[in-house]
């Protein structure tokens, strides 16, 4: 046997928590490349480059999709995992730009993607269950 | 014979507290390579110019300098590709030891750390190691790797922290890794899954445009990250056997 | 002999440097304008929320001209971002079968198709083929 531990003097390094935030992320950038570009042609800029008329973004229309069970996927695609996408591409530019590094840094960029995450799932499921 | 400014930055820390930039004309034909004009200078205009050089023929990884801000083997990188002029400076990223001469210590440590050889019992009966045409392929690539230090000279991360494993380690990891004859990957997975193994990359990608080998280190320590994460995954699940790193963590 | 190295300084602006380092600095930029995309979404989920009165007033906020602006930006900079994205899939997750790899044109192809197939189905979704009718 070569493997001992005499010839690796330095100590075995933690094991990073990097993992799930970069999971979160990459799930995100997919989400991000296939479904913003959708949501902002048709829906945020629809009327604007007369995509969509006023019409077909009525309330009925929009409620039954986005509060339909499927809709939370939309919720999940279009805003959690995106905002995890864009909180880890900060998290890691204030470290590039030697702004930011450390605990806090890190604490802020994914805290505020959990703490929007979480409103944007309220926001959901308080309708959702009324009108279901 | 058609001559070209060339502008070398020198350091001579006897001397020195910063790099100083000095001006040579220099001879040159087609053929002609910044290796070749470096040899020239030496030769005939200034003796006490250092530079690292071994083999001429880009195998050696010995002469990586930045040509005009970019990471180059000065081997491999013509004066005829430079009508307007260079300028020359060490390797960036690492401490300048004299002149275009840098102290590439801290990137032997990080290649050192991930073991990049084969791992393996030793086969049957003085049997050679059998591996498919498609086993091989699996790794093939990142085994071009010559250890110039171009990607490191490349890497931003590398330059804002040191500690990271850098590319061309976590490439040679992934290589062996890779390899069906080899079973060490558990011993390189502990460095890859920490903050300074994979996780030091942020994928700028610069690496893989100036390696001279076509190594495409980018690819394999992005490779390296789902690798870690499964391996993290399977840790998490497997249940708590020996506590093995108990003496070693923290 | 002693030695004397010399550090080089990291400075803040290091990716000023080089079109690679500008290129790679943009593509992280492209979460700015996302972050006001989300931000939108949310709005428009709690006015779809309120009621009827709130949504239509939503649908007009959405029609101002900064918000039009910075919705573009949105739009340009997703399509930025996909296309750095698309092109990393391949490096990332190459595809074997055997000894061979799936070439990157088709991966980064198909992953383009995908994109145009979510903006049918989403025009189709909000009654795109009756209303053209």
């Amino acid at each position: 046997m070569r493997t001992n531990k005499q010839d690796t003097p330095q100590t075995t390094p933690r094991r990073s928590d990097e993992p799930i935030w970069w999971s979160l992320f990459s799930a995100g950038g997919v989400c991000v490349a296939m479904l913003v570009p959708a949501i902002a042609l048709l829906v945020l800029l629809g009327i604007p480059l007369g995509l969509v008329s006023a019409e077909q973004l009525n309330y009925q229309r929009l409620q039954a999709l986005v509060f339909h069970p499927l809709g939370l996927g939309v919720v999940l695609g279009a805003m959690v995992l995106p905002l995890f996408h864009a909180m880890h591409r900060i998290h890691h530019g204030l470290h590039d730009l030697k702004l930011a590094h450390g605990r806090l840094a890190k604490w802020l960029c994914y805290g505020s993607a959990v703490l929007l995450s979480s409103l944007a799932l309220w926001l959901w499921l308080t309708v959702s269950m009324a009108s279901g | 014979m058609p001559t070209l400014e060339m502008r070398l930055q020198r350091y001579r820390p006897e001397q020195d507290s910063a790099p100083h930039w000095q001006d040579f004309r220099v001879e040159y034909d087609d053929s002609t390579s910044v290796l070749d004009a470096l040899e020239q200078i030496k030769a005939e205009q200034d003796s006490s110019l250092s530079y690292r050089w071994s083999c001429r023929m880009a195998i050696c990884g010995s002469c990586g300098i930045m040509v005009n801000g970019v990471p180059k083997l000065g081997c491999k990188t013509f004066l005829r590709d430079y009508p307007k002029g260079l300028q020359l400076a060490p390797l960036g990223n690492f401490p300048v030891e004299k002149d275009l001469i840098v102290d590439m210590s801290r990137f032997l440590e990080h290649l050192t750390a991930i073991k990049p050889y084969l791992i393996a019992e030793a086969a049957p009966q003085g049997q050679p190691h059998r591996q498919t045409p498609a086993q091989l392929a699996r790794y093939k690539q990142f085994s071009n790797c010559i250890n110039c230090g171009l990607c490191y000279a490349a890497c931003p991360q590398f330059g804002l922290k040191p500690d990271f494993l850098g590319p061309a380690a976590i490439a040679l990891a992934h290589r062996y890794n890779l390899d069906s004859r080899d079973s060490g990957k558990a011993e390189r997975m502990a460095q890859l899954n920490s903050d300074n193994g994979v996780w030091g990359c942020t994928f700028v990608g610069y690496c893989s445009t100036v390696c001279p080998k076509g190594v495409d280190p980018a690819a394999a320590v992005n490779q390296g990250k789902i690798a870690s994460t499964l391996d993290g995954v399977i840790q998490w699940f497997k249940p708590a056997k020996e506590p093995r790193n108990k003496e070693q963590s923290k | 002999m002693s030695r004397k190295p010399y550090q080089p300084p990291m400075p803040a602006s290091w990716w000023l440097k080089h079109p690679a380092y500008r290129f790679y600095m943009l593509r992280e930029a492209t979460v700015v304008p996302l972050l006001f995309f989300v931000a939108s979404l949310l709005y428009g989920l709690y006015a779809l929320g309120q009621g009827e009165a709130s949504w239509l007033h939503y649908l007009a906020w959405l029609q101002q001209p900064w918000v039009i602006a910075l919705n573009s930006l949105a739009l340009v900079a997703s399509l930025f971002h996909a296309w750095t994205f698309f092109a990393l899939f391949p490096q990332v997750m190459p595809l074997r079968f055997g000894s061979r790899t799936l070439p990157a044109w088709l991966m980064v192809s198909a992953q383009w198709a995908g994109v145009l197939l979510v903006i049918l189905a989403l025009w189709w979704l909000l009654g795109g083929v009756d209303a053209h009718q």
